[in-house]
């Protein structure tokens, strides 16, 4: 089955596709703190993170129809909640929107929420884009990340989809044997099919430990393989994507 | 051809948890060189007795692996030298890439990253699957995963390769593959499997078991060629098949002269 995968493009050849993940981490950290603790009235600002941004995607050579895609996939769920807020805020003057009123507070704070989301959330889209998702771990891994933390990723990453797969095919079966979800005591099969599920995981991580465990594993976090080293590129990247949208911020 | 021991098992008794028994006694003798399959029904206790050979399960009985007895001081160094393939290639698969799954078990003994990036090299031209390291097993068709899997442990240059059940769900293509690629190893081998006539192809000795223990061991001929004996455990050739034909074939003679 085909499943969307977060760092698909990261295998492109760029000038960010190459650089030492870890400047990336650390630039687009730093451009999303800098972006979320800025006043919502620097438009300037905001103009400039994104232009920022324009310029990586430019030179990352990802395509524009992903970017806006993966855009797409995670504002709405941001935006649903912030739409109301104009409608229900007080204060700020308003404005009449035919019977509607509209308080400019509450503009004020939409505006906020959309413009940081989005610089955020392509930030995030462009590391991701730009980077393997092992490649990632390893430089948060370098950084001092727990391993643990980075382990537990890296499973998720690799055994998502097998589950997902795991619970189609299961859905599938059910399926096929006449159940329509119409009549109440159907509901009870999912909790089976959850049950099953969660017992199929459980022996997989069993059987993966085992496998671990077999090639000398002992213990202390899956150790992975890091091909990068950082030069004058990569400062100059976090250099960059970090102090470009501080100058931007404290200039506005 | 030197006789000495690979694998030394006396009297291994083993109870899951739960207290069902899963071994019953089991002897076997495996010289290095040798190669050897394991076949016999369902809840044999087949894969439950590879899981010793490393140190993964502990039962009460003795196991040797190339002399030395599998305790805990003498596990990092009997995992190095065992590769154990299990039946799920996406169990033996769990990093985000091929590579890193292949350099798991290098990194693990503590290699230089010159010598692992080698190690891997060797391992994925060895399986056929080069300039795949940067995919995600996911990816991979299930042919390519099965080799990948065997790929995570010939890195680690194995003195005893384990099989369960290689050749399960393999297209006939990819079987005929894993089979000239098993053909070609020179290192000792165990083979569980319910595919009798992969047997044929790849191993000299074969050994059933049944309910815990061996009941029977002998030259692949012999054994495979009893059909009393296969019945009596639960075990039948194809349709079809015909071992005294295989016997005749090139197979033995090629063997013989090779050794």
């Amino acid at each position: 089955m085909k499943h969307a995968f977060l760092d698909r493009y990261s295998h492109l050849e760029s000038p960010v596709h190459r650089l030492d993940p870890r400047a990336k981490l650390v630039g687009f950290a730093t451009l999303v703190v800098v972006c979320v603790t800025t006043p919502p009235r620097l438009y300037a600002a905001f103009v400039a993170y994104l232009g920022l941004e324009a310029a990586l995607i430019v030179l990352s050579r990802l395509p524009w129809k992903h970017v806006l895609k993966r855009l797409l996939v995670v504002l709405p769920f941001i935006m649903v909640v912030a739409a109301f807020i104009p409608f229900f805020s007080k204060g700020g003057g308003s404005y009449n929107l035919g019977p509607v009123r509209i308080s400019g507070h509450g503009l004020l704070i939409l505006w906020n929420v959309a413009a940081k989301s989005t610089v955020s959330v392509l930030a995030v889209i462009i590391l991701s884009s730009t980077t393997p998702f092992s490649d990632l771990l390893g430089a948060m891994e370098k950084m001092r990340v727990p391993r643990l933390f980075t382990s537990l990723l890296s499973f998720t990453y690799r055994y998502i989809f097998v589950l997902v797969d795991e619970a189609q095919r299961m859905r599938r079966a059910r399926d096929s044997r006449g159940w329509s979800g119409k009549w109440l005591w159907q509901a009870k099969v999912v909790g089976h099919m959850i049950a099953a599920l969660f017992l199929r995981s459980y022996e997989r991580g069993e059987r993966v430990y085992a496998a671990m465990l077999a090639r000398g594993y002992g213990g202390g976090g899956v150790r992975t393989f890091y091909a990068y080293e950082l030069g004058i590129l990569e400062a100059g990247f976090a250099a960059l994507v970090a102090l470009f949208p501080l100058a931007a911020r404290l200039l506005s | 051809m030197h006789h000495r021991p690979a694998v030394e098992i006396k009297g291994l008794y083993y109870a899951y948890p739960d207290g069902t028994p899963a071994l019953r006694g089991v002897d076997l003798l495996v010289e290095e060189g040798e190669s050897v399959g394991i076949v016999g029904p369902n809840g044999a206790g087949k894969s439950t007795l590879l899981l010793h050979l490393n140190g993964i399960l502990e039962g009460r009985g003795e196991v040797k692996i190339f002399g030395l007895p599998v305790v805990k001081e003498n596990l990092r160094e009997i995992r190095r030298r065992v590769g154990l393939v299990f039946q799920d290639p996406d169990d033996q698969l769990f990093s985000p890439t091929v590579f890193d799954d292949v350099a798991f078990g290098p990194l693990n003994m503590g290699l230089s990253r010159e010598e692992v990036a080698e190690a891997v090299g060797r391992a994925l031209r060895e399986v056929g699957l080069s300039g795949l390291e940067r995919k995600s097993a996911f990816h991979l068709s299930f042919g390519q995963k099965k080799r990948a899997a065997i790929a995570t442990v010939l890195s680690m240059n194995p003195d005893l390769l384990v099989l369960d059940e290689p050749s399960s769900n393999l297209d006939p293509r990819a079987r005929r593959e894993l089979s000239e690629l098993l053909q070609g190893m020179r290192v000792t081998k165990i083979v569980v499997t319910h595919d009798l006539p992969f047997v044929f192809e790849n191993c000299e000795r074969v050994v059933i078991m049944d309910a815990g223990k061996v009941v029977a061991d002998g030259e692949v001929f012999d054994v495979l060629s009893d059909e009393a004996l296969l019945e009596r455990h639960g075990l039948e050739l194809p349709c079809g098949f015909c071992p005294s034909r295989f016997e005749r074939d090139e197979r033995k003679t090629e063997k013989h002269t090779e050794s």
